[in-house]
C-alpha cells in the first residue's frame, strides 16, 4: 500500500489541475489520480481534421467507458449518450472552446428571483416536474475566485463592454481575441437591432502573458494566439489556449508535493464506521487494485464519475445503502444539458473566412437569464446569442440550407462558392433541473473493468422547449441584418455541455453537497465540478468550476486542522 | 477499371469501380476536379482496412446492391450507366427506396461522408490528393496562423498538409515545402 497522503484528487483535468496547485503549494501531500495519460504535444497539439472530426479521436480515449443513454423511464437503453470527457491529464480543457464568461449575479438566484416572485407567472411558463433552487452561494462568494481564474489561467476580454455582467473588481489580463468578419458585422447588426455586443471573454490568450502578484508568477508565460483554423475540438500548437496542463499544473508538480498517478482507475471510494471517507481504491496500469488512503478524498471528474462512484461505494460500509453521501437521495438527480440552436447564415456580399480560429466571437446578453420581459414568452429565462466558429472544410461540408442539394454539380458549386461565405450562431438555451433526467448505475452492463456502467435517463422538457425557438428567432433576425442572403436554423436537441448530479444547496435533505462542494454527510468528501451545479445557465461551465475550485482550496487549506 | 490504380486492400478492383463512380457523382468531376481525382476511392479503401474494418460488409453489400438496382433502371452495371441513371440509382438509395436492400440509406449516408472525406480530409489519408479539395473550396490547410484577419477578402495563400504540428513559426515554414 503506497504512503497515506493528506489529500487524494480523483481526476487531474481542470479541477485536479487548479486544486492540486493550491493544495501542494500550502505543503499538502496530494496524490493526483488520473484514468487517462499525461499527453505529449503531438496528442493534443495535431491539426489533422480526420483525427479530430471524423474519427473523433478524443472521445476514442473513453471508448472503454460508454455513457449508456434512454429518454424516459421503461425507454430502450440505446445508443451513448453524447459527451466529450477528457480521459486525460488535463481533460477538457486541452481542446475546450475557450468560453470563459461568468455567470451573472442573477443565475445564482432563480427560484428566488423568477420562481417565487411572479416572473414565472406572468410568462405563463409550465414548470411541472422542474424543481428549481437557489445556489448556497452567491456571485459575491465566487468573485475573488473569478478574477483568480482569470489572472492565473489567462482569459480575454474587455470590462464595462456587457452591461448585463456582473460586478468586477479589475479588468481582464488581456483584451479580447481579435475581431473577425463573422464577429464584427454580428456587432453591427446586434447594435442597429438595439441591443448590446460584447466582445466574448475567451480562454484564450489574445497577447503573451504571465501572472503577476498578487496572482502565482510562477505560472509560466505562454504567447498569444496565432489565429490558425484548427481550434474547437483541438489542442493548441502555441499553447494560448487556457489549460491547467501550462499553466497550474506545472506548478504543482514543481512543489514535490504532488504525487502524478496516471493510468489510474479510481472504482471506489472507501469509508470507516465512523461515516468518514479513508481514501479510495483504484485498478492500476496492470490492472492491479492499489488502496490510496487520504484524509481527504477530492473527487475532481465529471458528472458520470463523480455519480458512480458515490453510487458504487454503498457496498463499502453499511452506513449508506443508498450510495455514498446520498441521504438525501439527490445523487444522480437532476442534470441538465443544453440542447444547442444553431443559426446559419450563408453570404453573397461578404467574404467570412470562418475558418480563421478561434470560435469565440461577440455576443449578446439581452436574451440571457432574466435581462428581458418574459411576459407571455410561455417560459423562463434565456441563453447568449453570438457568433461561433467556422472549422475546417470536413465540419462544414453538410452546412446546407434545407431543401438545397446533398450531392452533385449543384451540391458542388455551392460548397465552393459558400465555404468561405458562412457564418453561424450557436445559442446555449439555458436548461432547468427536471426529475425526469437522472443518471443511475446500469442494471447489467459493465466497462472494460467490469465496473456497472453509468446509464443517463434524459429528455428535453416544456420550458427549453418554448425558448430554443424563441432565441432562434432572435437568431435569425440578426443574422439577417448581418446581410445573409441565406438564413436557417438547426435545432440540434442532442444534450451538450451536461451538469449537475451531486447538487449543491443549503439544506443537507434535498442537496448532496454544500457551497464549498463538501460533502453534507461526509466532512472530508469534497465533489467540484460541474455536477454541484444546482442550476445550469446559458453558459458553459468552465470559469464557474474553476472559481468553486479555488473556493474549496482555500476552505480546505484553511481548516486544514479539522480534517488531519 | 477505376482511375485510381492503387492497390486496394479491403476492395476488390470491381467493388472499387462502383465506389469510384458513385464517389464521383456525390462529388463530379466539372471544370474543378472531383472525388475521382482527389483519391476518394483509395481513402475509403484505407479507411475500410485501418481504420472500420466493420463496416466493410455494408460496401459489399451496398456495391452488390448498386449493380442489381443498376440493372432494374438502366439494364447495365453500376459505373456502365450513363451520370444521369447513376443519379437516378443513388436518389433512389438516399430515399431508401431501394426493393430487397434495406440499409440503402444508410449505405448511401456512409458512402456520402466517407467522400467527402475522401475529398476534404488530409492527404496522409489517401484522399485530397494535390490538395484538390481545400482549393475548391478556399482552405489554406495546415497554416501556422492568420497574421491578417482577412475581413470581407479572399485568402490568397496556397493550401499547405504538414504530417504533424510544431510549436514554433521557424519550424513549422521550415517543415513546409
Amino acid at each position: 500500500m503506497p504512503t497515506r497522503a493528506d489529500v487524494v484528487i480523483v481526476g487531474m483535468g481542470a479541477v485536479g489541475g487548479l486544486m492540486s496547485k493550491e493544495l501542494a503549494s500550502a505543503g499538502l501531500e496530494v496524490v493526483g489520480l488520473e484514468r487517462g495519460a499525461m499527453p505529449e504535444f503531438e496528442d493534443y497539439a495535431f491539426k489533422d481534421s480526420i483525427r479530430a472530426f471524423a474519427r473523433r479521436q478524443f472521445e476514442e480515449r473513453s471508448r472503454n467507458e460508454p455513457i449508456l443513454s434512454r429518454a424516459g423511464k421503461g425507454a430502450p437503453t440505446r445508443a451513448t449518450y453524447p459527451s466529450t470527457p477528457g480521459n486525460v491529464v488535463g481533460g477538457g480543457l486541452l481542446s475546450w472552446t475557450g468560453s470563459a464568461s461568468r455567470f451573472s449575479p442573477g443565475d445564482f438566484k432563480v427560484r428566488t428571483n423568477e420562481v417565487l416572485s411572479g416572473v414565472a407567472e406572468k410568462a405563463g411558463a409550465n414548470l411541472d416536474g422542474y424543481d428549481v433552487p437557489d445556489w448556497p452561494i452567491d456571485y459575491d462568494d465566487l468573485e475573488p475566485y473569478y478574477e483568480k481564474f482569470e489572472y492565473e489561467m489567462g482569459v480575454s476580454g474587455k470590462a464595462g463592454q456587457n452591461p448585463f455582467a456582473g460586478p468586477r473588481k479589475r479588468d481582464y489580463p488581456v483584451p479580447p481575441i481579435r475581431q473577425s468578419a463573422r464577429s464584427q458585422l454580428f456587432e453591427e447588426a446586434a447594435r442597429k437591432l438595439g441591443y448590446h455586443p460584447y466582445q466574448a471573454t475567451t480562454g484564450i490568450l489574445s497577447q503573451a502573458y504571465q501572472p503577476a502578484p498578487p496572482y502565482d508568477a510562477r505560472i509560466p508565460e505562454r504567447p498569444g494566439c496565432v489565429y490558425c483554423a484548427q481550434c474547437n475540438f483541438y489542442g493548441c500548437h502555441v499553447g494560448a489556449k487556457t489549460s491547467t496542463n501550462f499553466t497550474t499544473l506545472p506548478v504543482a508538480l514543481e512543489t514535490g508535493n504532488l504525487d502524478l498517478r496516471t493510468h489510474c482507475k479510481v472504482f471506489q471510494v472507501n469509508v470507516n464506521d465512523a461515516g468518514r471517507v479513508t481514501g479510495v481504491s483504484y485498478f492500476d496500469a496492470d490492472g492491479n487494485v492499489v488502496e490510496q488512503e487520504a484524509s481527504v478524498v477530492i473527487l475532481g471528474g465529471y458528472l458520470y464519475e463523480h455519480t458512480r462512484l458515490l453510487l458504487l461505494s454503498k457496498t463499502a460500509s453499511g452506513m449508506f445503502k443508498g450510495g455514498l453521501a446520498n441521504t438525501s437521495g439527490m445523487v444522480g438527480k437532476y442534470i441538465m444539458a443544453h440542447g444547442d440552436f444553431n443559426v446559419r447564415g450563408l453570404f453573397d456580399d461578404s467574404i467570412m473566412n470562418g475558418f480563421i480560429g478561434p470560435n469565440g466571437g461577440t455576443r449578446i446578453d439581452d436574451f440571457y437569464g432574466n435581462n428581458f420581459d418574459h411576459t407571455g414568452l410561455g417560459f423562463i429565462r434565456g441563453g447568449p446569442i453570438g457568433t461561433g466558429g467556422g472549422g475546417t472544410p470536413l465540419e462544414r461540408y453538410d452546412n446546407i440550407p434545407p431543401g438545397w442539394p446533398r450531392w452533385g454539380d449543384r451540391y458542388k458549386d455551392n460548397l465552393a462558392h459558400y465555404y468561405t461565405r458562412a457564418a453561424d450562431m450557436t445559442i446555449p438555451p439555458e436548461m432547468l433541473p427536471h426529475q425526469d433526467n437522472v443518471i443511475e448505475l446500469d442494471p447489467t452492463r459493465k466497462d472494460a473493468w467490469g465496473i456497472p456502467l453509468p446509464r443517463v435517463t434524459f429528455t428535453f422538457h416544456e420550458n427549453e422547449k418554448r425558448m430554443g425557438p424563441f432565441l432562434g428567432g432572435i437568431g435569425e433576425k440578426i443574422m439577417k441584418e448581418m446581410g445573409a442572403s441565406h438564413v436557417w436554423t438547426r435545432a440540434s436537441w442532442q444534450p451538450t455541455r451536461t451538469v449537475g448530479g451531486t447538487r449543491m444547496g443549503a439544506d443537507p435533505k434535498t442537496s448532496v453537497v454544500n457551497g464549498y462542494c463538501q460533502s453534507h454527510d461526509v466532512d472530508n468528501l469534497f465533489m467540484v465540478g460541474s455536477s454541484v451545479f444546482p442550476t445550469m445557465t446559458g453558459y458553459a461551465a468552465t470559469p464557474t468550476v474553476a472559481a468553486l475550485a479555488y473556493r474549496a482550496s482555500d476552505y480546505i487549506i484553511k481548516n486544514w486542522s479539522s480534517f488531519a | 477499371m477505376t482511375q485510381n490504380t492503387e492497390t486496394f486492400q479491403t476492395l476488390t478492383k470491381g467493388q472499387a469501380s462502383v465506389v469510384e463512380a458513385a464517389a464521383a457523382r456525390i462529388m463530379p468531376t466539372t471544370d474543378t476536379p472531383g472525388a475521382t481525382e482527389a483519391g476518394a476511392v483509395v481513402y475509403i479503401d484505407r479507411t475500410l482496412t485501418e481504420a472500420f474494418p466493420g463496416l466493410a460488409p455494408l460496401y459489399r453489400a451496398g456495391v452488390s446492391a448498386l449493380n442489381k438496382h443498376a440493372r432494374r433502371r438502366g439494364n447495365a452495371t453500376f459505373a456502365k450507366l450513363s451520370e444521369k441513371e447513376q443519379d437516378a440509382v443513388l436518389t433512389d438509395f438516399e430515399a431508401g427506396k431501394v426493393p430487397d436492400f434495406t440499409r440503402a440509406s444508410a449505405f448511401f449516408e456512409t458512402l456520402r461522408k466517407h467522400t467527402m472525406e475522401g475529398f476534404l480530409g488530409e492527404p496522409a489519408y489517401g484522399g485530397n490528393r494535390d490538395l484538390v479539395g481545400w482549393k475548391l473550396v478556399g482552405f489554406p490547410g495546415h497554416q501556422y496562423g492568420y497574421k491578417d484577419a482577412y475581413i470581407n477578402k479572399k485568402v490568397d495563400i496556397e493550401p499547405i498538409a504538414l504530417d504533424r504540428p510544431y510549436k514554433t513559426e521557424e519550424e513549422w515554414r521550415a517543415h513546409t515545402s
